[in-house]
C-alpha cells in the first residue's frame, strides 16, 4: 500500500509539496496498520461514538440528578434533594415495586413454560420445523404493536378472548380493571418472550452430552431423577443467561404499556414513571435521578451477565 | 399412544396461542367496522372481506411516508453501525483490546434504560433543531445497535480460526489485506445475520421514534400508535397498518429461524 503510493506520487511528477504531504500521510496510515497500533485504529470509530453517546448523557444525567430545571429557564443546584424525594416518594416506590413483580413473575413464568416445552419438543417429530418457525414468531414482532394486538383482544364487550370465554361458560373477565391490569400486562409479555426461554433450553439440552443420559438409564435412574439431578444443573448457565437477559429487559419495560394502560390503572412502571416526570412534567431534575437510579440497578445485573457471556465464550 | 395424543394437544394448542392472535390482525385488516365491533363470536372468522381499512390508511394517513420513515431510519442506522461495529468486533476477537474492560463498557451501553439516553439527547437535539429529523432517530438507532452488533460479530469473529490468519501473514498478506482476502469473506454470514437483527431492532423500535418525532419523521409504529386515541380508536386502520408493518420482521423471523437464539442472547447460545 504504502510503496505503490509513493511510486504513484513519483511517476505523476507532482509538486514536490505534493509528494511530501503524500508520504506523511502515508507515514501515518503505516503509524496506524501498524503490529501495534492496528487494533486501537480499528476501534476508533467505536471509541468516538462510545464517548460522545454513553459518557455524555450519563454525566449530563448525573449533572442535573443535582439540579432542579423544567428545560427552561436557569437550573437550580439542589444537591442531594431529587434523591432524598425519590426515596420518600410513594408513587416511585410503588412502579419500582410493581417493576419487581412483573420481573420475579415474568422470568419465572417463561422458564417455567420454557423448560417444559423445550423438554416436550427435544425430540424428532413430523412437522418440527413450522412448530418451532411459527412459535418464534411473537418474538420478532413490534412490542408495541403487540400490546395494541392484546388490548384489543381483551377488550371486554368486543375483545376476541372475553367472546370464547363467554361462549364456553366462565364468562367475561374484566382485564384491564385496577387489580388485574398488570397481571394482564405480565400474561401478554410472557406470551411475547416465553420462545425466548423454549428455544435457548432446546439449544441447551440438545447439545447435552448423550451418554450421560444412557448411564443414568441403566443404572435405573428414574425421570423425575434424571431431570432433577442431571438435566437441571447441566442447564443452570443457560438459565441463568436466560433470567439475566430477560430482567435487564424487564426492567425498562415500556412499549406494552404504551399500548394498553399508559401507567394508568396500578401498572406504572419505572421506566414509564421516569418518562412522565422528565417528558410530561418536564422536571428534568428529578426525572435524571430516577434515571441515573435505574441505570444503576441495570448495570448491577449487567455485571452478571457479562461474566456469563464471557464463560460461555470461553467454552467454544 | 396416549403419550402422542398428549404431545400433539399441547402442542397445537401452544401454536394456536401463538399463532392465532398473530392471525387476528390480518383477519381485523380486512374486516368492516360493524364486523370488527360485535359481540357475534363466529364473526371472528366468518365476515365479508373488504379493503376500506387499507383503503382509508393509505388515503387519510401518510401510511407509506412513515413506512419509507421506518426504512430510511433501519437501513442508514444499520449500515453505520456495521462501520463502527465491524472492526471493532475484529480487533477484540483478535487481540482481546483493553483486557474486556472495554467490551464491558460497550455491552453495558445496550442494558442502558432507554430513558438515560432520551432525557439528554432530547434537549441536545432541541438546541440542534434535530428533534424530529430522521438524522435524530438514526443517531439513536445507531447508539443502541453498535454495542449489540459488535458483540455479535464479536462471536463470530472468534470462530474464525487464528492458524488462518497467521498463514496468509506469512504468505506475505499485510494486516489489511489479510482481513479483507481471508476473514471478511468467512464472517459475511454472521455481518448478515448481524444486520438483520439490527434492521429489525430498530424496525420495532419505538420509545424514542415516540419521543423525539412529531409529524415528519414519524415512524410507522409512531403512527399505529396514534390509532389509540384518547377519544375513539380506530381498530380497522391500526391492524390494516400493522399487517403491513410487521410482514417484513414476521419473513426474516421464518428466515432466520436458526440464528434468532444467537442473536436475541448476544451469541452465548448457538441455537
Amino acid at each position: 500500500m504504502n510503496t505503490e503510493l509513493l511510486h504513484e506520487t513519483a511517476s505523476g511528477g507532482r509538486s514536490g509539496v505534493q509528494a511530501f504531504a503524500d508520504s506523511r500521510k502515508a507515514t501515518l496510515w503505516e503509524m496506524l496498520t501498524s503490529e501495534r497500533y492496528f487494533k486501537w485504529t480499528l476501534l476508533i470509530p467505536l471509541l468516538v461514538l462510545l464517548i460522545i453517546f454513553m459518557l455524555y448523557p450519563l454525566f449530563y444525567c448525573m449533572y442535573y440528578s443535582f439540579y432542579e430545571w423544567g428545560m427552561q429557564g436557569n437550573a437550580l443546584f439542589v444537591g442531594l434533594h431529587n434523591y432524598r424525594q425519590m426515596l420518600n416518594d410513594q408513587s416511585f416506590l410503588e412502579a419500582l415495586g410493581r417493576t419487581f413483580k412483573v420481573l420475579v413473575i415474568c422470568t419465572v413464568s417463561e422458564l417455567a413454560i420454557g423448560l417444559g416445552l423445550a423438554m416436550l419438543w427435544n425430540r424428532e417429530f413430523k412437522g418440527q420445523n413450522v412448530v418451532r418457525g411459527l412459535a418464534l414468531l411473537p418474538l420478532m414482532v413490534a412490542p408495541l404493536v403487540l400490546s395494541l394486538l392484546w388490548n384489543f383482544l381483551l377488550e371486554y364487550d368486543f375483545g376476541a378472548v372475553n367472546q370464547i370465554l363467554s361462549a364456553v361458560g366462565i364468562g367475561k373477565i374484566y382485564w384491564w380493571s385496577p387489580e388485574l391490569a398488570l397481571y394482564t400486562i405480565c400474561a401478554i409479555t410472557i406470551w411475547q418472550w416465553f420462545p425466548f426461554s423454549v428455544f435457548v433450553l432446546l439449544a441447551g439440552l440438545r447439545s447435552l452430552p448423550k451418554d450421560v443420559f444412557e448411564a443414568a438409564r441403566v443404572d435405573g435412574a428414574g425421570e423425575w431423577y434424571t431431570f432433577r439431578r442431571l438435566t437441571l444443573p447441566m442447564l443452570s448457565p443457560l438459565i441463568m443467561i436466560i433470567v439475566v437477559l430477560r430482567s435487564m429487559w424487564l426492567i425498562r419495560l415500556f412499549d406494552p404499556l404504551y399500548g394498553t394502560t399508559r401507567g394508568g390503572v396500578n401498572t406504572e412502571l419505572l421506566d414509564w414513571r421516569v418518562y412522565r416526570t422528565a417528558f410530561v412534567y418536564f422536571d428534568i431534575g428529578y426525572g435524571s435521578a430516577m434515571a441515573i437510579f435505574s441505570l444503576f440497578l441495570t448495570i448491577a445485573i449487567c455485571a452478571v451477565m457479562f461474566r456469563l457471556l464471557m464463560k460461555s465464550f470461553g467454552e467454544v | 399412544m396416549i403419550r402422542k395424543v398428549l404431545f400433539w394437544l399441547v402442542t397445537l394448542s401452544v401454536l394456536l396461542v401463538v399463532a392465532g392472535p398473530l392471525l387476528w390482525i390480518f383477519l381485523t385488516a380486512y374486516k368492516a367496522a360493524n364486523d370488527i365491533f360485535t359481540t357475534e363470536l363466529s364473526k371472528i372468522v366468518v365476515f365479508t372481506p373488504t379493503l376500506e381499512n387499507f383503503h382509508r390508511l393509505f388515503t387519510a394517513y401518510p401510511f407509506w411516508k412513515n413506512l419509507g420513515n421506518t426504512a430510511i431510519v433501519s437501513v442508514i442506522s444499520t449500515i453505520v453501525v456495521m462501520i463502527v461495529s465491524l472492526p471493532a468486533a475484529y480487533s477484540f476477537s483478535r487481540w482481546n483490546t483493553g483486557g474486556g474492560h472495554l467490551l464491558f463498557v460497550t455491552i453495558s451501553t445496550r442494558m442502558f434504560p432507554g430513558v438515560v439516553a432520551a432525557i439528554p439527547f432530547f434537549i441536545v437535539f432541541r438546541s440542534l433543531h434535530l428533534l424530529d429529523t430522521h438524522a435524530a432517530l438514526i443517531l439513536l438507532y445507531t447508539y443502541f445497535n453498535t454495542s449489540f452488533a459488535t458483540f455479535l460479530l464479536y462471536g463470530f469473529f472468534r470462530e474464525v480460526p487464528k492458524e488462518l490468519e497467521q498463514a496468509a501473514m506469512i504468505d506475505g498478506y499485510g494486516r489489511m489485506q489479510t482481513f479483507r482476502r481471508v476473514v471478511f469473506p468467512l464472517i459475511l454470514p454472521g455481518l448478515a445475520v448481524t444486520s438483520v437483527f439490527c434492521l429489525i431492532w430498530s424496525w420495532n423500535e419505538f420509545f424514542y421514534a415516540f419521543l423525539f418525532t412529531r409529524r415528519f419523521a414519524t415512524t410507522v409504529n409512531v403512527l399505529i400508535s396514534s390509532f389509540w386515541g384518547s377519544i375513539e380508536v380506530q381498530y380497522g386502520p391500526m391492524a390494516a397498518g400493522a399487517a403491513i408493518a410487521i410482514l417484513p420482521t414476521l419473513l426474516a423471523a421464518l428466515l432466520m429461524q436458526r440464528y434468532i437464539i444467537r442473536g436475541l442472547t448476544f451469541g452465548a447460545v448457538k441455537g
